[in-house]
């Protein structure tokens, strides 16, 4: 026999049959308070473990102290009763979250003990590429986050402009070296990129890194907690690691994040800069280049306007203070172009930026990365 | 001249504001970054409790003001905690402000010299705060750089000025509140504490929509039956605006919008044309989704808001587009802005000019960029347009059939709509021209466009044609489903919503506002 249809002026206590009875509310489209109240909790608790892996993987990124413990006991309890099949049928189906299938670690040592001593003691020093030409063109890859987007796009039509250039550009938005869960830049660099057998790589990556990184162990680390610090240096040590080629036949542009100004929640990119910096330092094939100054003023601070050097002043960022404008991008890859000049030999192409486009000859890289600059964003 | 005096404060009022905004050159709106978002979870953890204690308070209607006001500071704090100095500040100005105008009035409720003032500095104390925010730096730098222009060393302070979320929204209904009362259209001056609740409820709070305090106030005093809480509407509302701002505006934002309006040098026509219809999609399932998710909010807690949309992309011409796009601010603008600067009264020049200005003004209530006086600037010539043309050809037929007309009429408006988006996106006028050229280019990257994302932009605008009717008797429907049916149903909603949208959910345009 089914039970009784419930109505909603039904003021008789909660019984939990009434759940699956087709429900007549006496005013249409109505619901008692408690009752939605029961709708609401158990639709969430459903959902939540449904969609376990999804909030794990966010609470991982974000998330600190008993909310990521949460998680992670829900995530392991769907795991065990495969309630989580649902929702990664789904990411399957649009092909997301399809984790790595490379070891960076294993894929280093392949490459350490297939280096010969030749080639160790050549890397020792900056790589010398074959000066371009416009018969010749060097191939140069430009990729990273979405800041990429804008700069990539002007590095792309500008280098292309010079004649002695064949270029591609590669970014993934909201991507970088902390969510190799959402994105493997390593595994896109091995498997995508360095087949292509680029000479010049530019990349830069930051702007989305400043979120809790899951170690090796499964372990949460705090953003730029000590331990932070010291797990995204190691990775950036590796992909920079993976960028060397064996006949030292190519260099690689990191370029560091830009600062980001007020009213964003990307801030402490200066540490960033420090570590990709110091772990150039003993890497000739990388080559880092500061971005800092020219989209700072005089003092280091954030500046969303700037003079070109044709002494004009315009928009260097978007609305959201985060990404480059069009200007900005422009500027940017000038300034990257004239560093790439004095790596390689570029007098065959016109690599001269206009004083509309480039910066004032004022702004310089700085000479080294402090540790951090507290306050400095 | 009952008026007068008080079309001359709001006359002195945009006569300030569009002074403030007159040196304006470049786009600088700070946006905010609310970490309460509604979709999410901390804000599902917070509505809960809410939720459950607004419920089991609302018979004792003090103490349930006293928890939605507490619930409010924790929504606005959770952001920044610093500006719920400045909301405390409103609430407390506006509320004594709205108190001096209701004393200085006649016992008939008619309006007096005193009180004529005091709504003049309650408009010009509102839009000086709001200013501030929203104008100082942008003030600041442009004269700076003006005076290097010519020679003079300034050092003048950047303050770099965070702008706080929803300033705009709650000044504007702070305004509409004194306004009302200097007009003698309230008899009765709430109490601190509604006043409080009403400028602070967290639904509206940060993106509308604005509510005025005529139609919120009432029914603090009610007491809706909780056995008969509106739960169907609700449910499909909260999950429309969850559905169109995570999957829908979302999609379109990283599919194309983004790196067009990025880089739109980059790009040929068609996926230029396709970024700018695809940001019309995008803003109007971006803020109408956010108003769904609030106006659902708030019915589940017994409180009716006024709709704040109506399908505005079936418009066939712009007035019309004009009542069914952000309705509250629209009414909002007619009600404070336009009727005293004479509205329809006067000749047909004036209230072409008061039509005009009234979008200006509208534009840069969206923020300090000649970009927005631009957008308002052809929303306004083109309602002027409309009007005369209308007048010079009333009585004429084209003689083609009535469809095809209304089809043309509809593509034109639309067009116009998203030709003014275009402006309103980009960071500069210079960008939107630049992006507008590309529309006749040659040559250009197609990257962003698919069949997917046709399909997307098609089924949105197609969505706007179907009859309020359907989704209304699904909402019956569902409400007869059985409770574990609905848990289900809203349990699958919210995984596929979460599947489909990003990593992550970027912040509701309207928020910057």
């Amino acid at each position: 026999m089914s039970p009784q249809p419930k109505s909603s002026g039904d003021k008789s206590p909660f019984n939990w049959r009434s759940l699956f009875a087709s429900f007549r509310p006496r005013r249409e489209g109505t619901m008692p308070a408690g009752m939605i109240l029961v709708v609401i909790v158990l639709a969430f608790c459903v959902a939540g473990l449904l969609d376990a892996d999804s909030t794990l993987r966010k609470s991982n990124a974000k998330g600190d102290g008993i909310r990521n413990e949460i998680a992670k006991t829900v995530a392991s309890v769907t795991d065990a009763l495969h309630i989580n099949f649902f929702r990664n049928s789904i990411d399957d189906a649009l092909g997301k979250n399809q984790g790595t299938e490379i070891d960076v670690e294993e894929l280093l040592r392949q490459q350490a003990e297939a280096e010969t001593a030749a080639a160790a003691e050549a890397a020792k020093k900056v790589p010398e590429l074959t000066a371009p030409t416009p018969a010749e063109p060097m191939k140069i890859w430009v990729g990273g986050d979405s800041i990429t987007q804008t700069f990539g796009t002007s590095f792309q039509r500008i280098t292309q402009s010079t004649g002695i250039f064949t270029p591609t550009l590669d970014y993934h938005v909201s991507t970088g070296l902390s969510r190799p869960d959402y994105f493997n830049w390593p595994e896109h660099l091995v498997k995508n990129v360095l087949p292509a057998n680029p000479a010049i790589l530019v990349i830069m990556f930051g702007a989305n890194d400043g979120q809790n990184m899951v170690d090796a162990n499964n372990k949460v680390l705090e953003r730029y907690s000590e331990p932070w610090m010291t797990e995204y240096r190691r990775r950036v040590a590796a992909t920079m690691d993976l960028l060397k080629s064996p006949d030292n036949q190519r260099i690689t542009i990191w370029c560091g994040p830009p600062p980001m100004g007020p009213g964003t929640k990307t801030h402490g990119m200066d540490q960033l800069n420090y570590i990709y910096w110091s772990e150039a330092q003993t890497r000739p094939w990388i080559q880092y280049f500061d971005t800092w100054p020219f989209f700072s003023d005089s003092n280091g601070v954030f500046a969303a306007n700037l003079p070109n050097a044709d002494g004009v002043v315009r928009g260097m960022r978007q609305k959201d203070n985060v990404h480059l404008s069009t200007v900005g991008g422009d500027r940017l890859s000038w300034a990257v172009i004239d560093r790439i000049g004095k790596l390689v030999n570029l007098s065959a192409g016109n690599v001269t930026p206009p004083p509309t486009q480039g910066p004032p000859p004022s702004v310089v890289e700085r000479t080294e990365i402090p540790p951090n600059m507290p306050g400095a964003e | 001249m009952p008026r007068r005096i008080e079309r001359a404060a709001v006359v002195s009022a945009v006569a300030l504001l569009a002074e403030i905004v007159a040196v304006d050159v470049l786009s600088s709106s700070h946006p905010g970054n609310p970490s309460m978002l509604f979709p999410t979870i901390d804000f599902a953890v917070f509505f809960l409790v809410v939720f459950t204690g607004s419920w089991l308070l609302r018979p004792h209607k003090i103490a349930w003001r006293w928890f939605i006001l507490a619930a409010s500071c924790v929504f606005y704090g959770w952001w920044d905690w610093n500006y719920l100095m400045l909301l405390f500040l409103s609430i407390g100005i506006n509320w004594f402000l709205g108190l001096a105008v209701f004393r200085t009035l006649t016992p008939e409720g008619g309006r007096t010299n005193a009180s004529r003032w005091l709504v003049r500095i309650a408009v010009v104390v509102n839009l000086g705060i709001l200013g501030y925010f929203k104008y100082f730096d942008f003030f600041v730098s442009t004269i700076t750089e003006k005076m290097h222009s010519i020679g003079i060393s300034v050092d003048a302070p950047i303050l770099n000025i965070v702008l706080p979320i929803g300033i705009s929204f709650f000044t504007f209904q702070a305004i509409s509140y004194v306004i009302d009362i200097g007009r003698g259209q309230w008899r009765k001056p709430l109490t601190l504490l509604d006043f409080a609740v009403y400028l602070s409820f967290f639904a509206h709070l940060v993106a509308g929509p604005i509510v005025r305090a005529s139609e919120f106030a009432p029914q603090l005093d009610e007491e809706p039956d909780p056995r008969y809480v509106r739960s169907a509407e609700s449910f499909m509302l909260i999950f429309r605006g969850m559905f169109k701002k995570v999957v829908i505006s979302s999609f379109l934002a990283t599919q194309i919008v983004d790196p067009v309006f990025a880089n739109p040098n980059a790009y040929g026509p068609l996926a230029v044309l396709m970024a700018i219809y695809a940001y019309a999609i995008q803003i109007y399932a971006d803020f109408s989704g956010y108003t769904d998710i609030a106006i659902g909010i708030a019915l589940l807690l017994g409180i009716r808001f006024p709709q704040n949309f109506d399908s505005p992309y079936i418009a066939l011409t712009l007035q019309d587009f004009w009542n069914r796009w952000h309705m509250t601010l629209s009414r909002w603008l007619r009600d404070y802005l336009y009727i005293p600067l004479g509205g329809n009264r006067g000749s047909k020049a004036m209230m072409y000019r008061n039509l005009f200005l009234v979008m200006i003004i509208g534009g840069l209530w969206h923020g300090a960029n000649w970009t927005f006086v631009v957008w308002g600037a052809i929303h306004g010539s083109y309602l002027v347009a409309e009007r005369i043309v209308r007048e010079k050809w009333k009585g004429h037929e084209l003689g083609l059939p009535p469809l095809l007309v209304k089809a043309m009429q509809w593509f034109l408006v639309f067009n116009v709509v998203c030709l003014a988006w275009v402006f309103f996106r980009a960071t500069s006028v210079d960008e939107a021209f630049t992006l507008l050229g590309r529309l006749f280019a040659s040559h250009g990257s197609t990257a962003g466009v698919s069949m997917l994302l046709l399909v997307v932009i098609a089924a949105s605008i197609a969505s706007q044609f179907v009859p309020t009717r359907f989704p209304q008797k699904a909402e019956v429907w569902f409400a007869t489903w059985a409770p574990a049916l609905q848990i289900a149903a809203l349990a699958a909603g919210l995984v596929m919503v979460d599947a489909l949208g990003p990593e992550g959910i970027a912040p509701f345009i309207y928020f910057q506002f």
